[in-house]
């Protein structure tokens, strides 16, 4: 975890891959992570393209890295997905897998926050996630 | 349907004060525009701004973009504009990054890509931003011929979809020519930055618009945090209405003065005060609108030469309470010194606040200033521009006092250094004469159009409480030329006619 980002947006994050993982297929955190990963990336590669969402992508990864070594070997992929995320959390025990997860998924969540408000990235998660509950999105501007 | 039935063309609001009334009413409904002009320029602004005026749920706008801003940024600058509203985004503006697709493969899919998110979205309006990096990638290597059947189809397609359309492109001038995109649109909006000495000025032009009447010419715009604004160059001169003879009369809060103009100031009227320096034309401002005031009839001045607390401060000194009416909305104090500034937005601001506030009485101090705060490039036309400001005014039924420095000469009566006496129902001038070694202040009303006047030449005085006017100045000639000479050697002596400290009563 890097110190841009608030608890704000780390509870949101947190929420968000505890909500894909509770739907199937019920491939483990790892999966989860991914997952919320590609709901976010659907919309925002509409919005930026798919080299501008990848490039979002990679950033936040990196900022996660720091806070989280051995989130080196995944990488991010042409189209913004994440690779090997799954393989590198399950040699990891859940607690640290899952904020791992919860650092990538905060960070491009910030860097959403800081470049067009905390507004319309809430906007972006609640129709992202547009059949569930996400109770208060509050993702609060980075201080 | 009878023959002579025609197809009546809706008109969508630009959400753009003053473009509305140049396009002719507003945007004609599902016409393919270009909005074509230099970087910075206001394009993807004034874009936005059409995009969500328009957009709803049930149709909304679709907005792709290609190449240029990159739509993050784009979304994070456009935000800071008032008119950004963003529960529409998603839900009635939908974004769409055509980069990829553009760079990647050709003509044929764009279009397709375009179609099918056109045909998913059924948007009333569709901005592609810029349409000029779509050309220019797809041009390597396509012949004009495909290139126009290209347009030619998006075109079709998104008028055959009810799309209102806007190709946005970083144009000049010399394209316009042989140019199928220019062939085919129906609009052409194109934006200027001028450059004139150290100023800037932005203009726009509708160079072309099917189907409706629009305003020709340059069109004066700026961009604050509103967003677009635009001033049409024929507001004023529409819709003049000729001035009955017999309108009540206006005090001007100076009661001597009053009678010399026959029962005050024609309602409706133009007033202009011309004087030089120090004889007092802010103070007879002043007084006029405290007379309002004390009347109950709101006022408007328009200053350019001092901040409204200093000038609030100048006319507490004569006993006039300028801070409380503006508290309660009875005075409006506008302080119109930006850079740049052009006479359209001045009577956009003075004309929106009498319609705001039902002002009876608009001063406008003075001339001098307000020709200083304009650009360059406006200056030229000055005297054009204030005939059109003061038609417009004196058209909503307020009473305009205007101020005007001359520079006083001792061999002639000038009324104004701008020409400006013609656009002035009535005029006084105050001077000054050199009377038995002193430099004493005396003004004639010269001109009024709605009736007889005095033709005294009075002498007055600035006191602690305003002008206070004396009698008519006898018993010299030459009053005008400011060195007067006595009528004869047995004339009254200056101090017994104007009286100080033997003068005779001031009123």
């Amino acid at each position: 975890m890097t110190n841009t980002t608030t608890p704000a947006i780390q509870n949101l994050a947190r929420r968000l891959i505890a909500l894909e993982a509770k739907r199937p297929p019920s491939d483990g955190l790892g999966g989860a992570v991914v997952r919320a990963c590609d709901k976010l990336r659907m919309p925002l590669a509409k919005l930026a393209g798919v080299a501008g969402f990848r490039s979002l992508m990679a950033r936040a990864k990196t900022l996660a890295t720091s806070d989280v070594p051995w989130l080196d070997s995944v990488q991010v992929r042409a189209d913004g997905s994440l690779e090997g995320f799954e393989v590198a959390s399950s040699q990891q025990s859940a607690l640290q897998g899952q904020e791992a997860g919860v650092a990538i998924v905060t960070n491009l969540l910030g860097l959403l926050v800081t470049f067009i408000g905390e507004s319309l990235t809430q906007q972006f998660v609640r129709d992202a996630w547009s059949n569930e509950s996400l109770g208060a999105t509050d993702a609060g501007e980075r201080s | 349907m009878s023959a002579v039935d025609t197809v009546s063309i809706r008109k969508l609001p630009t959400g753009v004060p003053g473009l509305d009334e140049i396009l002719g009413g507003g945007l004609p409904e599902y016409s393919f525009n270009i909005i074509a002009g230099a970087p910075g320029g206001g394009k993807t602004t004034l874009a936005h701004q059409l995009v969500f005026a328009n957009a709803t749920p049930e149709r909304p706008a679709l907005y792709f973009t290609v190449l240029g801003e990159p739509a993050i940024k784009m979304l994070r600058y456009q935000q800071q504009f008032k008119f950004f509203d963003p529960a529409k985004l998603n839900n009635s503006i939908r974004f769409v990054n055509l980069s990829q697709l553009v760079l990647e493969t050709d003509l044929n899919a764009v279009l397709e890509e375009i179609i099918k998110e056109v045909e998913a979205a059924n948007p009333s309006i569709v901005v592609v931003d810029s349409f000029r990096t779509v050309v220019r990638k797809a041009s390597v290597g396509t012949g004009d011929v495909e290139l126009q059947g290209f347009v030619q189809r998006l075109a079709l397609h998104l008028t055959s979809w009810q799309a209102t359309t806007f190709l946005i492109g970083e144009y000049t001038e010399g394209e316009i020519r042989d140019n199928p995109v220019f062939t085919i649109a129906d609009g052409l909006f194109w934006l200027y930055q001028q450059i004139e000495r150290n100023s800037i000025v932005r203009k726009l032009q509708i160079m072309k618009l099917r189907g409706q009447a629009s305003v020709p010419g340059m069109h004066m715009f700026r961009i604050t945090a509103d967003g677009v604004q635009a001033f049409p160059r024929n507001y004023g001169l529409t819709g003049r209405t000729a001035k009955a003879h017999d309108r009540p009369r206006v005090s001007c809060g100076v009661t001597a003065l009053d009678a010399m103009l026959g029962g005050g100031i024609p309602q409706g009227d133009s007033f202009l005060v011309a004087g030089p320096s120090g004889t007092g034309k802010s103070v007879f401002a002043s007084q006029f609108i405290n007379e309002g005031l004390r009347r109950g009839e709101s006022g408007i001045v328009a200053i350019f030469e001092e901040r409204p607390e200093e000038y609030a401060g100048r006319v507490a000194n004569l006993g006039m309470d300028f801070l409380t009416p503006q508290h309660d909305g009875k005075l409006s104090i506008i302080y119109l010194r930006p850079l740049d500034l052009s006479v359209d937005e001045t009577m956009r601001e003075i004309l929106d606040t009498v319609a705001r506030t039902g002002a009876k009485r608009v001063v406008i101090d003075s001339l001098a200033g307000f020709e200083m705060a304009l650009a360059p490039s406006f200056r030229t036309d000055f005297r054009e521009s204030l005939y059109r400001m003061i038609g417009a005014l004196t058209r909503t039924g307020v009473t305009i006092v205007t101020t005007v420095e001359v520079t006083e000469t001792f061999t002639e009566l000038a009324l104004s250094p701008y020409s400006i006496s013609f656009l002035s129902d009535d005029i006084i001038r105050l001077r000054y004469v050199e009377i038995d070694g002193q430099l004493r202040k005396i003004m004639m009303v010269v001109k009024m159009r709605a009736g007889n006047h005095s033709k005294d030449i009075r002498e007055y005085e600035i006191t602690s409480e305003g002008l206070r006017i004396g009698e008519r100045l006898t018993g010299y000639k030459g009053l005008i030329t400011g060195i007067p000479e006595p009528l004869d050697s047995g004339a009254h002596h200056p101090a017994e006619i104007a009286g100080t400290p033997d003068r005779k009563e001031m009123g």
